[in-house]
């Protein structure tokens, strides 16, 4: 009964999108249906969707991470310092997920501890995060890894599937149970709804928010050292301008920009749209500001519908009574 | 028996002479799907580029339509990546590519080379050659290096100064290319009074460049000239030394659109610039493509082929590059108030 009524609500109204976009995909393009293309689909946004997850998590609880995608490019900066500087790749890597989890509990710190509105902590995280990635590669560009770690971003490991749509479908499964089967999940949503509320009934605020930015910081940075592994290279400019694409993915995926409702069977059905569209016009040859101009116009349609239907329901129901 | 070994040693010298001198002609009329892929939409010479490519693919009777591709300039590397994977799905048969993506690029094209695709750079090569059959260079990367020097002693005289050097983004290799040469020219006595004090990067978009021109000028008091090696950059910075009213204390110069540069030119903000024929460019690499496409050449050193009203080309080693084939194509155009509204009509 739950999953009915949720279909005839905004993850209802995704899939019809979704089932249209396909259909005409199918119908358009003989190459739509191949594996290599459903792989390359999912491959050539899979940070972003990565990341778009604990983005989810946050934006329920009534916040925003803006500098994820300077995080990504800090995390695959210091990763190739490191690597430049001798430091074993296994280090590296580890050096660079240390980097990121350092940032995000930097940004959890001002806002969980000092009380700081996120859209400005994370907006400083952003500029500044992306200045230390600068510094850290300069004006260069950095390859030259080792073939196993090329590979983890080139070529399928596991059947047709790249580690990082492994990684996906895995952190997919994780943040869904605790976001929909568990305690913390429970007050992810009620700190979302109501801080107050929250506060007063017992809830450990602070920690809570603190978590779920470290969260997000790794997740970036695991996103952007696998980015890393599908250019082959790191410069200065990985990832940068990334941040909207991922939180459109997740506003059209239903989830209150105010916090405290949305789900994730709506994000992932949003991630489905907004790649197959993509996929779509990309194999129709339809690209740069047209493809830009299609996604931009299917988010404000999602912001708008919801809104026109609350007044036009609203409304009626004024007549009513 | 004598004359079995007397016929195969005939032939071996045969094999070993050089190959016949003459170019190859292409046969015209086959279908190949092409795609030319510029750095990004809705910069002036990609659209040039995109003109000339036009007029070889009128002239080779291709059936099938060219496609021009390209993302937005603020989604360049990704972009391009989307496009090249998703033209080696479709199984097209030829990339023509001004990348900007550095090495970045490098897993994708090679994707697309080893599906048996024939990909060419133009503008902008691939720097680790991975993936590429070959590099369709504008003009030598040396000779741009020698005249941006030559245009800043002109400018500057022979009392010099101080310049900086506004560039595109941190990885494009054209670019890089042409500053690494200029300061190699630098180094002749007769530059000696000109000092490069630094190189920024406008990553090709107009409000960024007009900025750093803006912040050069503020961080470097005496500055008396900005040598922008691209067309984006020249006019950010000229546009913001007319708009700073510094016309008369700081020239700007560099690579430029006579069409775009024709004002700053006449009012004196850009005394000198140089830039070659992008619709040649475009031209040229439509015949190489088409060329290594339809088999009609190989991708190695010393292949000719007869590139229409251009003329014949041959491929060479890229001197430019550790490794990596390219074909020339020159010469340059220096444009000053002479010449460049006559260029810019």
């Amino acid at each position: 009964m739950r999953l009915l009524a949720r279909l005839r609500g905004w993850e209802g109204l995704l899939l019809v999108l979704l089932v249209a976009i396909v259909a005409m995909n199918v119908t358009r393009s003989p190459y739509y249906l191949g594996v290599e293309n459903i792989v390359n689909l999912f491959q050539l946004e899979i940070e972003k969707i990565i990341v778009a997850l604990t983005m989810t998590l946050l934006i329920i609880n009534g916040e925003i991470d803006l500098s994820v995608a300077s995080i990504m490019g800090l995390a695959a900066c210091v990763m190739a310092w490191l690597f430049r500087h001798g430091a074993p790749m296994p280090w590296a890597l580890l050096g660079g997920l240390a980097a990121g989890g350092a940032a995000g509990a930097f940004n959890g710190f001002w806002v969980a501890y000092v009380g700081l509105p996120s859209l400005a902590v994370t907006l400083a995280g952003l500029i500044g995060y992306r200045g230390v990635a600068r510094i850290l590669v300069e004006d260069r560009s950095y390859g030259g890894y080792p073939a196993w770690f090329d590979a983890i971003g080139q070529q399928p490991q596991l059947g047709p599937v790249t580690v990082s749509i492994a990684v996906f479908a895995v952190l997919f499964a994780i943040v869904a149970v605790i976001l929909h089967d568990s305690g913390f999940g429970r007050i992810v949503y009620v700190m979302g709804n109501n801080l107050q509320a929250a506060r007063y009934s017992g809830v450990r605020i602070k920690p809570a928010k603190l978590s779920l930015f470290v969260a997000s910081g790794l997740n970036a940075a695991l996103a952007g050292l696998l980015y890393a592994a599908r250019l082959g290279s790191v410069r200065g400019d990985l990832a940068q301008g990334f941040e909207l694409d991922i939180i459109t993915i997740v506003l059209l995926g239903g989830v209150s920009i105010f916090g405290g409702s949305g789900n994730l069977v709506g994000v992932g059905l949003s991630i489905l749209v907004i790649l197959n569209l993509r996929n779509g016009m990309g194999l129709a040859d339809i690209t740069g500001n047209t493809q830009t101009s299609v996604i931009g116009a299917l988010l404000i349609l999602s912001v708008l519908i919801p809104n026109i239907a609350q007044t036009v329901r609203s409304n009626w129901k004024g007549r009513e009574t | 028996m004598r004359n079995v070994a007397l016929t195969g040693a005939v032939l071996a010298a045969l094999a070993l002479m050089p190959q016949a001198a003459s170019a190859q002609e292409i046969k015209p009329g086959q279908a190949e799907n092409m795609v030319l892929l510029p750095k990004f939409l809705g910069i002036a010479v990609f659209d040039q580029a995109h003109k000339g490519a036009e007029e070889a693919a009128a002239e080779l009777k291709n059936p099938t339509k060219l496609q021009f591709l390209g993302p937005t300039p603020e989604n360049s590397v990704a972009g391009q990546i989307e496009i090249v994977t998703n033209a080696t799905t479709q199984g097209v048969n030829a990339i023509m590519i001004s990348n900007n993506a550095g090495d970045q690029i490098g897993p994708a094209v090679k994707a697309a080379h080893d599906k048996g695709i024939t990909v060419v750079s133009w503008d902008s090569p691939i720097p680790s050659s991975e993936g590429e059959d070959v590099f369709v260079a504008q003009v030598d990367f040396k000779e741009t290096g020698k005249v941006m020097a030559d245009m800043a002693l002109k400018i500057l005289g022979d009392a010099g100064g101080k310049f900086a050097v506004l560039s595109a983004s941190p990885d494009a290799a054209n670019q890089n290319a042409w500053i690494a040469a200029m300061k190699d020219a630098l180094k002749d006595a007769k530059y000696s009074k000109l000092d490069l004090v630094e190189t920024v990067y406008g990553n090709d978009q107009s409000e960024l460049s007009y900025n750093q021109a803006v912040a050069l000028v503020d961080k470097h008091p005496d500055l008396k000239l900005i040598m922008a090696p691209t067309t984006v950059g020249i006019a950010a910075a000229a546009k913001a030394m007319q708009d700073e009213k510094l016309c008369d204390k700081v020239k700007v110069s560099g690579l430029g659109l006579p069409a775009e540069m024709v004002a700053y030119t006449m009012n004196g903000c850009a005394p000198a610039f140089a830039l070659w024929s992008f619709v040649d460019l475009g031209y040229l690499s439509y015949y190489t493509a088409y060329a290594l496409a339809t088999h009609a050449i190989k991708p190695e050193e010393g292949a000719k082929f007869h590139a229409g009203r251009m003329g014949d080309y041959t491929i060479t080693k890229d001197p430019t590059r550790a490794k990596g084939l390219r074909i020339l194509m020159g010469p340059f155009s220096v444009y000053d108030k002479s010449n460049v509204e006559a260029a810019a009509k």
